[in-house]
């Protein structure tokens, strides 16, 4: 069987992984909502796949500062996740946790970077969780692993990561309504490329 | 050839040549490595922004994504404009570990390899490479002047470094 890249993927398979994204998001918003203690809900998940240079520009432009946790995904499927936070984001994380604001990143303090890791790291498992429970398959997470830096540079990490294969960045992934505010907390799967075709044999289509 | 007081944006896996009073610049370097190529004669400079150490595709359709490739293909490029290669010489920044990840292998990894390849390149093709800003866990922009040869470095939460 063929391997197909990103750029060759069908309509029908592409549905499939946006229903992925659908349900890993939903579920990973449920646990947000126990955690901070409001409603949570998601916008329409969107699969996208992109040149390098158009993600950036999607992500909002390549030097502006954001918050990343990372967390890499091993065993039958292999990828990077990631969850994007903006300031806006972490802001409503550390009011609703510590009651506090921030007026830049600069004020993070050790308290605040170990509640956005375990925020962003709870939201990642519950989504793989819910990925693995759909597709019958077994995977690892490792330690999450936070930077708060150029969003630029914190994207290429999957860029980078599955470089060799595509040209391509592939995310799957919604932005939160927290009190009823869009909140562009982007939670974004990239699989190396063999994982996405297993994926979606797993998942009945292809 | 594009001069002019506005920096000319190198993007990711890309290339940008400028002479006389020009700039280029590529913002963001994470583990990718942004190399300036520079002929002072002829106040030549080219940026290239790589992001993996070694072209191993087939197709070899971007030559750019690479330190090898790139850093030929640049050099290839300036030589058609007139450079001489015994001129040129090299800075570089990026490289650097966005993440600290425990127990997954190679991730994290790759700017350490990206550094290591573009210094075998850049000794092969008998480039001297003057300066370089590589390393550590932080993101870089790197400019460089085309009229003075100075390459500076931004990077968030730090002052502005020239190299």
């Amino acid at each position: 069987m063929k391997i197909k890249n990103y750029d060759e993927l069908t309509a029908l398979e592409i549905d499939t992984l946006r229903e992925v994204g659908s349900i890993g998001t939903g579920n990973a918003a449920t646990s947000l909502s126990q955690m901070l203690g409001c409603e949570v809900r998601i916008t329409l998940p969107e699969v996208r796949i992109m040149g390098y240079n158009e993600a950036i520009d999607w992500i909002g432009g390549p030097e502006a500062i954001t918050a990343g946790v990372l967390v890499g995904i091993s065993g039958e499927v292999n990828g990077i996740m990631l969850s994007v936070q903006p300031l806006e984001f972490v802001n409503l994380i550390i009011r609703h946790m510590l009651d506090k604001e921030l007026a830049s990143y600069e004020e993070l303090e050790e308290l605040e970077m170990s509640a956005l890791v375990e925020i962003g790291n709870i939201m990642i498992s519950t989504f793989i969780n819910a990925l693995s429970g759909l597709a019958g398959i077994k995977v690892e997470l490792s330690v999450p692993s936070m930077a708060v830096d150029m969003q630029g540079a914190i994207l290429a990490v999957p860029m980078a990561e599955y470089g060799g294969q595509t040209d391509y960045l592939m995310t799957i992934g919604s932005n939160f309504m927290i009190d009823n505010r869009e909140v562009p907390c982007r939670l974004l799967l990239s699989p190396d490329v063999r994982s996405l075709n297993y994926l979606l044999r797993k998942l009945g289509v292809e | 050839m594009i001069s002019g007081s506005k920096p000319v944006v190198v993007g990711i896996a890309d290339m940008k040549m400028v002479n006389g009073d020009a700039k280029v610049i590529t913002y963001a370097l994470g583990s990718c490595i942004g190399i300036c190529l520079y002929d002072p004669k002829l106040k030549l400079a080219a940026l290239v922004h790589i992001m993996l150490p070694l072209n191993m595709e087939a197709g070899r359709k971007n030559p750019l994504k690479y330190a090898d490739t790139g850093i030929r293909e640049t050099l290839k490029a300036m030589q058609a404009k007139g450079a001489m290669k015994s001129r040129i010489t090299a800075k570089c920044a990026g490289g650097a570990k966005m993440f600290e990840v425990a127990g997954k292998g190679a991730l994290g990894n790759i700017g350490q390899r990206n550094i290591e390849s573009v210094h075998t390149i850049l000794k092969m093709e008998g480039i001297h490479l003057v300066a370089e800003d590589v390393g550590g866990g932080v993101a870089r922009t790197l400019t460089f002047d085309a009229a003075t040869g100075m390459a500076t470095v931004q990077s968030y939460g730090k002052p502005v470094k020239t190299i």
